[in-house]
């Protein structure tokens, strides 16, 4: 034995820790947390609480995944909260929009750790099929951190819970050692990025600040081509043959009234100078034969020699089809008398033609930005406005074909973004202009000397149907002035559009009102077949009418499921209101291939036929369901006493004022003017159809809650008809074709929408493509009487007020 | 006299109602649907059910759509190649595609005249509106509409762009998912090569003429 062996000589120390390790369990500090992560993994993934936050059509489906059929709460998150500082989860779930993106990042600020975000659709991920808009944010991951992408437009509900399931995943397999929240050092906020000529990322205020005052910079696109302008049509005499007889006739009799050269016609309509317009209106309005006290439309087309603004006149009180009249202002400085004494619905329309136009409204009470925000440079319908990632004039665009080699948008910008700003821009010093507000002109409601108060309501807010905008002025709790501030999903649908060929417009149609997109189908078609001159065969029609009709219904049911979530009924109702919803969704998914975005109607006719099985479900749903859900929430809710007592009397519109703000649908019919273009401007088939216009003089939230479920009961009555009437046959008129020339002129086409009349205005130039596209949102019109309504009402009644509105905010902003 | 809470308890009701039948009506359906991975729902059943979604999920109609694919003839498993390619770039899909997210490079051969192939397919994810008019329009039924939605990631500038290799699914895989218009296809195929096959019998056999 040369060598000491230490285990048979061990010193003190050693004897000491190999008794210690032979006791004691040792493990690193590390390792132990390791032993917690599976507990403290399993109580976060089996507890994410969503934000109540819904941005577009992709919140719909969101809300779908909540309700009975997919039941969210299948994974623990059912629990969606109304307040950032309860929530986990951000789900992304649309468009996200310039004017929005500022109040999405302080939402995901307020959010305490541990938070994620799943980005749904492909619009929240990279802008989607907005992508090109002037108002659109190329990804929310552009400033947020984002767990989970999902791509679909939009993604169904499963999608959502796979995507919940992806990200469950992914909170497995964190670790406590790891994850931020635990890091020392403050919470790093996102900075919230800020609204000037364009949105700004304040991170690279400094490299803006370079790349704008660097010689030679210019805020234009770098493509060369820029659109086409035509000349606005011409106007013939009213002594000469080629006039059509009736605008000849009109313009006759307005010129002897109201001075020689008042009106001229122009093809089928008048063009009236400018500074007669409020004459003519008031004309026009009062003559008891005429009795045009209906302004359905007005809009702005930029042409090469003149911004032509046009106002389509109807009467409530004779059916006809809409009398359109022009003004031309000059292209520099574009000026017009405003129209809002003669309509109040001019309102906002006139500042949206501010807004996009550049036109000027005289005499308008608060004519400033409408859909985009104060400060934004440019007015984005002009014909000359390009967008940053403006490509070419038209689709379609040549880099796509041939040699087509992917290159991202964003490469061809000089800031890598959808984003431009004019030469010497410098972030650092911008100033947002000051919000302005009317001031209450309404008298304070009692005797004691009671400041009042500027509340905000929305964006981001549970009630408002999505992310529109309330400032309201009140006294205590009641209401001296409200001012709708919209545009937080203005997604450029027009400017787009202007860009589609004709069939591409179809597919952006279904996500103006994304409940209704059969309905949207519809108003369009026809609009362009006035103008192609196709007529679909009888089956389509009825294949039509039976779609449009479901629509109504499942929109109907909507409203009045969620215009008691606003009353404080919360979900439990609309869950019932909306399970019908999802069989209509079953029967558009098996004909058109989509639950929400069906893209079925196509010029002269429909996409494919009815499916086989489509009938006996329909048959099912139409004479059994249906009506059985109806009934229900009929004997459940009409004579309820909270909802007689919270709606009766609340929110009274009357008739005068309906008709003059342009009210349209449920609401224009529950403040007693029977008026419906089903009936008044007969289209498609709806001449063969027995059903009346239900209709409730009150006026209230009542009426236009009640206005509903009697037109449901209407809509069956036609869906009856219609089933029973349907023949065999073709369903295409002519051959389909992908590439249509729509010969010249303008059409404007509506439909009795759920929402009210939807109208498309457009203006071809004997291209493949509109020269001039849009539309008249029913949502958006609606909401001018928004104040008059609910003007010395409680802060409470505001949202119900709103709620019996119905607004879906892909078309009021579109 | 009038007594409140009775619209409360009605409301109730229903709720009870509700409550009923979604045991009553589940417990028939735990026992009939049970496992079978697609489930669907008739009209005529009471009320309605929940999906149990990821163990079952809906089952999707022929038409539905998600995202476009790329057909070539050829079984599950199997590279597309070339030549079982059935696109032949004539670009139909990317002049009609709304919003322009489809980019096609057409294939050269060695001497660099172009052949009717695609060599590069690429489809934006993220920029698709799952309208599906490349379908619908497509003269050789080359692409058509997925079904799957199970797509989410963490990740999306590479993998939702969607690349020639990404995009190729096999006739085998669409005649599965897609059965009544593949029946229709192969039928109205039958239908052409026995209509050539007759014109071309008829040109071989001389005329009266001759």
């Amino acid at each position: 034995m040369t060598q000491p062996n230490v285990l048979y000589n061990p010193s003190e120390e050693q004897i000491l820790e190999q008794e210690v390790r032979r006791h004691i369990l040792i493990t690193p500090w590390d390792k132990l947390l390791d032993l917690v992560n599976p507990v403290y993994n399993w109580g976060r993934r089996s507890s994410i609480w969503p934000l109540q936050f819904g941005l577009a059509c992709c919140a719909i489906e969101m809300i779908c995944t909540a309700a009975s059929r997919f039941d969210i709460a299948r994974f623990g998150a059912e629990l969606f909260r109304a307040s950032p500082r309860q929530a986990d989860l951000m789900i992304v779930s649309g468009t996200v929009t310039k004017k929005m993106v500022p109040m999405i990042v302080r939402l995901y600020n307020q959010m305490p750790e541990p938070k994620y975000v799943i980005s749904m659709g492909a619009c929240a991920t990279a802008g989607g099929p907005f992508k090109e808009g002037y108002n659109v944010v190329s990804g929310i991951d552009k400033f947020l951190p984002v767990d989970v992408y999902i791509p679909g437009c939009p993604p169904t509900p499963q999608a959502l819970l796979h995507a919940l399931i992806t990200l469950q995943e992914k909170i497995d397999k964190q670790s406590i050692r790891t994850v931020r929240w635990y890091k020392k050092g403050p919470a790093e906020e996102v900075p919230v990025p800020r609204l000037g000529p364009d949105l700004f990322d304040v991170r690279r205020s400094e490299e803006i600040r370079e790349k704008c005052a660097a010689p030679g910079f210019t805020s234009e696109p770098a493509a060369t081509q820029k659109p086409a302008m035509i000349p606005a049509a011409k106007t013939t005499p009213t002594e000469t043959e080629g006039a059509a007889p009736a605008a000849a006739a009109l313009s006759r009799r307005i010129n002897e009234a109201l001075g020689p050269d008042t009106a001229i016609p122009a093809g089928a309509s008048l063009v009236v100078s400018a500074g007669a317009i409020e004459k003519v209106g008031h004309y026009l309005k009062v003559q008891p034969d005429l009795h045009l006290d209906y302004l359905a439309n007005l809009t702005c087309t930029d042409y090469q020699d003149c911004y032509e603004v046009v106002y389509h006149l109807a009467s409530t009180g004779k059916p006809g089809v809409p009398i359109a009249l022009k003004v031309r202002a000059d292209k520099t400085d574009p000026r017009i008398p405003s129209v809002t004494s003669v309509w109040r619905g001019a309102d906002f329309q006139e500042r949206e033609c501010w807004d996009l136009f550049g036109v000027w409204f005289e005499g308008h009470p608060n004519l400033k930005r409408i859909l985009m925000w104060e400060g934004f440079e440019g007015h984005p319908m002009r014909k000359d406005y390009l967008e940053p990632y403006y490509e070419s004039p038209a689709k379609i665009f040549p880099s796509r074909w041939k040699e087509g080699h992917h290159r991202r948008a964003e490469e061809r910008t000089p800031f890598g973004d959808n984003v431009t700003y004019p030469a010497g821009f410098n972030p650092e010093e911008w100033v947002e202009p000051k919000e302005s507000f009317r001031p209450g002109d309404a008298p304070s409601a009692g005797s004691a000397h009671t400041d009042t108060l500027v509340v905000n309501l929305g964006p981001q807010h549970p009630s408002t149907h999505g992310v529109f905008r309330m400032k309201i002025r009140v006294d205590g709790e009641r209401i001296l002035a409200l001012e709708p501030v919209m545009g937080y999903m203005h997604r450029n649908h027009e400017k787009i559009g202007e860009r589609n060929t004709w069939l591409m417009i179809f597919p952006y149609t279904d996500r103006l009102d994304y409940i209704c997109s059969m309905g949207n189908n519809f108003g369009y078609a026809i609009t362009v077949e006035k103008l192609l001159g196709v007529k679909p065969p009888e089956r389509a029609e009825y294949i039509r009418v039976i779609m449009a009709e479901l629509t109504r219904i499942l929109s109907h049911f909507w409203a009045t499921g969620f215009l008691l979530n606003d009353l404080g009924a919360f979900f439990t109702p609309a869950l019932y209101a909306i399970e019908e919803r999802e069989l209509i969704l079953d029967l558009f998914e098996m004909v058109s291939g989509s639950r929400m975005m069906c893209n079925y109607f196509r010029f002269g006719g429909v996409a494919a036929d009815l499916p086989e099985e489509f009938m006996p479900l329909a048959l099912a749903l139409i004479r059994d369901r249906l009506p059985r859900a109806i009934e229900q929430i009929d004997r459940y809710l009409t004579h309820n006493e909270i909802i007689l007592n919270r709606c009766r009397g609340v929110g009274v519109l009357p008739r005068d004022a309906a008709i003059s703000s342009s009210a349209a649908g449920p609401m224009l019919r529950g403040s007693g003017v029977e008026y419906d273009v089903r009936k008044a401007d007969p289209y498609s088939i709806y001449d063969r159809f027995h059903f009346k216009v239900p209709t409730f003089p009150e006026g209230d939230v009542y009426a236009r809650y009640r206005i509903r479920i009697a037109e449901m009961w209407e809509s069956l009555k036609i869906l009856e008809q219609a089933i029973r009437e349907i023949p065999k046959g073709e369903i295409q008129q002519g051959k389909k074709l992908w590439n249509i020339r729509v010969p010249a002129g303008e059409s404007y086409g509506r439909v009795e929408n759920p929402k009210g009349e939807l109208g498309f205005y457009v203006v071809s130039d004997g291209t493949d493509h509109p020269y001039r596209y849009h539309v008249r949102a029913p949502s958006f019109i609606n909401l001018t009487a928004l104040e008059t309504m609910c003007k010395g009402h409680l802060v409470a009644d505001v949202v119900a007020i709103l709620g019996s509105v119905d607004i879906v905010l892909g078309e009021t902003d579109r | 006299m009038k007594i409140y809470g009775l619209e409360l308890l009605r409301g109730l009701t229903i709720t009870l109602g509700h409550f009923i039948t979604s045991y009553t009506v589940g417990f028939k359906r735990t026992f009939k649907n049970r496992l079978r991975g697609r489930v669907s729902q008739h009209p005529d059943d009471k009320g309605i059910f929940t999906v149990q979604y990821p163990e079952e999920r809906l089952k999707t109609p022929e038409r539905f759509r998600v995202l476009p694919m790329l057909i070539f003839d050829g079984k599950k498993g199997e590279q597309w190649k070339q030549e079982t390619e059935r696109c032949t770039a004539c670009g139909i899909c990317a002049k009609v595609c709304p919003p322009q997210c489809i980019w096609i490079v057409q294939a050269k051969d060695a001497s660099g005249k172009a052949v009717p192939k695609a060599s590069e397919f690429t489809i934006d994810v993220d920029v698709c509106m799952n309208c599906g008019y490349c379908a619908e329009y497509c003269p050789f039924d080359a692409i058509k509409m997925d079904h799957t939605i199970e797509l989410g990631g963490g990740e999306r500038h590479q993998s939702h762009l969607f690349d020639i290799n990404r995009l190729h699914v096999s006739t085998e895989y669409y005649a599965e998912t897609h059965p009544k218009a593949w029946a229709e296809e192969q039928a109205r195929k039958k239908a052409d090569a026995e209509k050539k096959a007759a014109a071309a019998a008829k040109k071989s056999e001389p005329g009266p003429a001759a």
